[in-house]
């Protein structure tokens, strides 16, 4: 796919709850390779975008274009299986299953993950079930939690948790990562390790969009920065450019 | 202790287990808390006794009306109920398991269970109504006709029946399948973030679930001889979910103590007080639910993860970790 192509693009999106106008018009693209933070006051509609976008929610109204396939009437599962994966602003592990099946579970192609495939046994399925096992193990050298692989994903710290979130994702081979405040709950020690991991992955060629409260995690990383509030883009570009732009200092501010 | 009663007690033991196993992959390992649980044991058990009967036309059994009467062979009528199991879990699953949220499913599926109750004791045509079937033919019973041997056959076939369906439940529990199960019941919006369809892997479990639930109703009415509304009403479904969260969510051997330990040990020592004429009639069987009530929030509350709590999974070659259990993919409890 050349640059200059949007790896998405969502066309005047609205999304209505009883009345109220939570998602209202917004219209972005998001360029493959880099890190795009989403900024906002409380109540903006960051985390209503980012559920339409993932497909956790329906649109009311509107395009969603996905590396040039209309994604608009897919769900969330069949969004995820085309390469596009969120995390949540909650942590989301899945507590009683351990670090490592956390990362299992979410491998797209194992062999034994449908009911036949179960039933034929182990004999059929384990070869897949190495591999993965293998690449699971991998990330979680690389993420520095190979240590904790057999740990409940519940008795994490709320870094830790974070960490196995975006490492799960990754067990996708996703092209855009969608996170919902990567950082919140995570203990300021462990705010930059994150940061710097995220950083690695756009070296790598991972797309990523990114609502974020922290600002001085979204100057290190994001370029560009869309700002919305009150369900509508209010300003984007560099976090530089938007510092000078009066009604994004004053929404931030006010809001 | 007289045979009788023996064979009774371990072909009881033998239903429960299949149904308990059935309940926990549903419930334990999945999440579904299906409420209508019986409704397929129900199914099974009538599947099983209008494929084994005559038509209610024959001279022994014009007292009674009920469709089908196919007089087929055994062990197809046992088939049959776990077929009529499975079929009956698509329409159900597909009405309530698509858009509804977990506890409204689990509402949807209470509701169920009282409706299809209401319905089969109603429309008298259907199967009997209230009065139920009664002479249900016993499975290979023209081979052998001796009472005393044929318990021993029929606590034989029970027992195959148990393993075969240990095997598939251990083989599904074991799987990247059920570890797929297993994260939707802990996060299903997660699940589905990352590509799971949770619907899917409910309707799935829910067939499954629905035709082992079957075999252990058409296990039941085999023995019984006898099947009617009055056996399988919704108040069934929460002794084997007490059995379930006693033994031990979404671990395969949890629900087999849990089958042995309520529905077969707690019945039977209320059956035993009944015995001993203790108050008033009905003390004891109403004191029973009582008991069954205190037995779920006491475990829910004391120790929610059951007798035998689901295991760990530590896969070879991980570092070590520091607890008494442990389980080893591949090799089984060590």
């Amino acid at each position: 796919m050349p640059v200059s192509e949007p790896m998405l693009s969502a066309r005047d999106i609205h999304r209505h709850f009883e009345g109220m106008h939570a998602v209202d018009g917004v219209s972005i693209e998001i360029m493959p390779g880099r890190i795009t933070g989403l900024i906002g006051p409380n109540g903006a509609g960051k985390s209503t975008f980012m559920a339409v976008l993932a497909g956790t929610l329906p649109a009311s109204s509107g395009t969603i274009i996905f590396q040039g396939e209309d994604i608009t009437r897919l769900a969330a599962y069949q969004r995820a299986r085309r390469g596009m994966v969120r995390t949540f602003q909650l942590p989301s592990e899945f507590a009683q299953l351990t670090v490592l099946e956390n990362l299992l579970v979410a491998a797209p192609d194992n062999r034994g993950e449908s009911l036949l495939g179960a039933l034929l046994g182990r004999r059929y399925w384990m070869p897949d079930e190495t591999r993965l096992v293998a690449e699971a193990r991998s990330l979680l050298k690389r993420f520095g939690l190979l240590p904790k692989e057999s740990d409940y994903a519940g008795a994490l710290s709320g870094g830790q948790k974070r960490l196995v979130e975006i490492m799960r994702a990754l067990m996708l081979r996703p092209r855009l990562l969608l996170l919902d405040e990567p950082m919140s709950g995570v203990h300021p020690s462990i705010v930059d390790e994150i940061a710097g991991y995220l950083e690695q992955l756009r070296d790598d060629g991972l797309t990523i969009l990114m609502v974020e409260h922290e600002l001085h995690i979204v100057d290190r990383l994001c370029d560009p920065v869309i700002v919305m509030a009150q369900g509508k883009v209010i300003g984007q570009g560099s976090m530089a450019a938007l510092r000078r732009q009066p009604e994004v200092v004053e929404a931030y501010l006010v809001g | 202790m007289n045979t009788y009663y023996l064979a009774n007690l371990l072909i009881f033991a033998g239903v429960d287990i299949v149904a308990c196993l059935a309940l926990n992959l549903q419930f334990g390992v999945s999440g579904v808390v299906n409420f209508s649980f019986i409704v397929f044991q129900a199914a099974g058990a009538y599947a099983a006794a209008v494929l084994s009967m005559p038509p209610d036309t024959a001279p022994d059994y014009s007292f009674q009306i009920y469709v089908g009467g196919y007089q087929l062979p055994f062990p197809l009528p046992w088939v049959g109920g776990a077929v009529v199991g499975a079929l009956l879990a698509l329409p159900i699953g597909l009405v309530v398991l698509r858009r509804l949220r977990a506890d409204y499913q689990a509402i949807a599926l209470l509701v169920t269970s009282i409706i299809a109750n209401t319905v089969i004791n109603n429309a008298r045509p259907l199967l009997n109504g209230a009065a139920g079937l009664a002479a249900v033919p016993q499975p290979l019973g023209s081979v052998v006709s001796d009472p005393n041997s044929y318990q021993y056959l029929y606590i034989g076939l029970t027992a195959i029946c148990v393993a075969i369906v240990w095997f598939i439940a251990a083989r599904i529990v074991n799987s990247p399948y059920g570890r797929t199960l297993r994260a939707m019941r802990e996060n299903e919006l997660a699940a589905g973030a990352l590509g799971k369809n949770s619907t899917a892997l409910k309707m799935s479990i829910f067939v499954v679930g629905g035709a082992i639930a079957g075999l252990s109703g058409a296990i039941l009415v085999g023995f019984l001889q006898v099947w009617a509304p009055s056996t399988w009403l919704y108040p069934e479904t929460i002794i084997l979910f007490a059995a379930v969260i006693v033994g031990g969510r979404g671990n395969n051997v949890g629900a087999i103590v849990g089958a042995l330990l309520v529905p077969v040990g707690f019945e039977e020592v209320t059956r035993l007080l009944q015995r001993m004429n203790i108050g008033p009639p009905n003390l004891i069987p109403a004191l029973e639910w009582v008991c069954i009530g205190l037995l779920i929030l006491g475990f829910l509350w004391f120790r929610p993860r059951g007798v035998v709590p689901e295991q760990r999974r530590v896969f070879p070659g991980a570092p070590a970790v520091e607890e008494e259990t442990r389980w080893v993919v591949g090799k089984g409890a060590r």
